[in-house]
């Protein structure tokens, strides 16, 4: 597995690193560029296969990830672009594309623009940016916050956006904001649709709904200081088949539905030439009627992390953090809601190396030291579909990950 | 003792020079732009793509030197980060969508031809290159 995934992957990486290169030609008189991106993984566990993958015995390849992006400014005031991306994580994904934003941007002012197509969804820190390898000290991103297998649930919405950006008066820095409404629209090959085959017998076919929500941040008069909270309020509906596992008897036109699905996210970033810092809460809600009404599950999940990195010389960044995940399940009929201590939290802690080749390619190792899995009711990247013989409680990884960018 | 005076000696001249190395960039801008000064906080905003106009509203396109000493200069006194990162930091407003990646030039005088030409164009280089045909704009 090793050899065939990682092997192949990084060559292919380092290979098209030599020849790729941004591209920018004219149709008209317009500048139009191309960029992408691509990564190859590699992870490796001591215990508990994670993320879908394979990891436990000899580790597993199936970590991979690219994305195309076709853009050009029409106006001094108007840019169109979009983007494609696939990946394959473990068993989620699997090499189905995906148009990951397509929009067109007008902004006539600093303080006012729009946005609209399927736009990324501002939430936190690097919620748009999460997949962006390249400007992430990390391999993974803190879990407890930005789970890489849940990246549908809030990656971009199919809407509009206002935003805007002001620098406040009496020196007291600037202010961003955006505002949102749309529809989301997971993809099926994601981790809440796979879970739920696994875990409950349930088969989804759609999941998703009208989103809303928005995003203020500040830039304080203190160079390279930002704080901002994020709120994001949804009305998920999810469509199947069930196949009668749990005791309820078996509906062929399963449904759920959200009463109450929202997420608070608070956050503060330090950037200072050589350092940064920075440290999260999000606070995701799930209230939900499911089996067609004849039963219903909360999910209160409580995340949180504190890392940073630090730039030792031009090439190599070191960098650490501590994610804590925590989630509180309760339910009706044919939700199981007591668990042992292990599948309640998960608490991660990171150490990197990344090593910037060159402007297009970056190398990382990363260690992750986990206590608890995650497990209950939701995904936290342990499922049982990969653990079907249970789970051990702790769960340490190496994550090597190769990336290129142009 | 003796080592310890050597020793701030040797620092306070290394940060004249480094004051001196500083000034060796200029931003310039093509004649159409109004302003004649920039704050280093506005500087900052157009060439990370937190804005794309001035405060007298002048719509402005940061062009960047692909290499050199006057783009690592620039990055320090500026931006605050390293060419990779600062490169990192454009291309996911690319990939997000919120930005086109700006035009990188090289050498120097190529920045010079196209800010003169382009309106709205604005750049920075080595303070002895030749700019004729742009404004410098100070920064304050």
């Amino acid at each position: 597995m090793f050899n065939k995934y990682v092997a192949s992957g990084t060559l292919a990486i380092l290979g098209l690193s030599v020849c790729l290169h941004a591209q920018e030609f004219k149709i008209g008189n317009k500048d139009v560029q191309v960029h992408g991106f691509g990564t190859q993984g590699y992870v490796k566990t001591n215990d508990n296969n994670w993320l879908t993958m394979n990891t436990s015995d000899s580790g597993s390849g199936a970590f991979t990830d690219a994305g195309l992006n076709i853009g050009s400014q029409i106006t001094s005031t108007l840019r169109v672009g979009g983007q494609v991306y696939d990946r394959k994580l473990g068993q989620l994904g699997d090499w189905h594309p995906l148009l990951d934003w397509a929009m067109a941007d007008y902004r006539p002012k600093p303080w006012l623009g729009f946005r609209a197509g399927k736009v990324k969804t501002v939430l936190g820190l690097f919620t748009d940016s999460q997949d962006m390898d390249f400007a992430n000290t990390f391999a993974l991103l803190p879990q407890s916050v930005y789970p890489i297998d849940l990246r549908d649930a809030s990656i971009a919405h199919l809407g509009g956006d206002i935003y805007g950006r002001e620098k406040l008066g009496h020196n007291l820095g600037s202010i961003a904001y955006t505002a949102y409404g749309g529809r989301r629209s997971d993809n099926m090959h994601s981790g809440y649709p796979y879970l739920l085959s696994g875990l409950a017998g349930i088969y989804m076919t759609s999941y998703g709904g009208p989103v809303f929500g928005g995003d203020l941040r500040w830039n304080p008069p203190v160079r390279g200081l930002t704080v901002g909270m994020s709120r994001l309020n949804e009305m998920i509906t999810g469509k199947g088949s069930y196949d009668g596992k749990l005791g309820i008897p078996a509906q062929p036109h399963y449904q759920e539905n959200s009463k109450h699905d929202w997420t608070n996210q608070y956050y503060g970033r330090f950037v200072k030439e050589k350092l940064h810092a920075e440290s999260e809460y999000r606070r995701y809600l799930r209230d939900q009627i499911i089996f067609s009404g004849l039963s219903w599950v909360e999910t209160d999940i409580r995340g949180w992390y504190v890392g940073g990195g630090y730039q030792v010389n031009r090439w190599v960044e070191a960098g650490s953090y501590y994610s804590h995940y925590r989630i509180f399940p309760s339910g009706g009929a044919g939700v199981a809601t007591s668990y042992p201590d292990a599948q309640t939290h998960d608490f991660d802690k990171v150490v990197t190396a990344k090593l910037t080749l060159n402007q297009y390619i970056t190398v990382k190792v990363e260690g992750h030291f986990m206590d608890g899995n995650g497990s209950a009711l939701y995904p936290a990247g342990f499922y049982s579909n990969v653990n079907p013989s249970g789970f051990a409680n702790n769960t340490n990884a190496l994550v090597v990950r190769t990336g290129f960018s142009f | 003792m003796k080592k310890l005076l050597y020793a701030l000696l040797i620092a306070a001249s290394a940060s004249i020079f480094a004051g001196q190395a500083h000034a060796q960039v200029i931003v310039i801008a093509n004649p159409g732009v109004k302003a004649t000064e920039i704050s280093k906080s506005d500087l900052r905003d157009v060439f990370t793509g937190n804005a794309t106009s001035l405060k007298d509203g002048t719509r402005v396109v940061p062009i960047l030197l692909k290499a050199g000493t006057a783009h690592e200069e620039f990055l320090q006194v500026y931006i605050g980060k390293s060419d990779s990162a600062y490169r990192a930091g454009w291309r996911s407003l690319v990939f997000s969508g919120q930005a086109s990646m700006p035009k990188n030039l090289d050498p120097e005088s190529a920045v010079v031809e196209f800010v003169a030409h382009n309106a709205g164009a604005i750049g920075y280089i080595g303070k002895a290159t030749p700019h004729e045909g742009v404004k410098v704009i100070a920064v304050k």
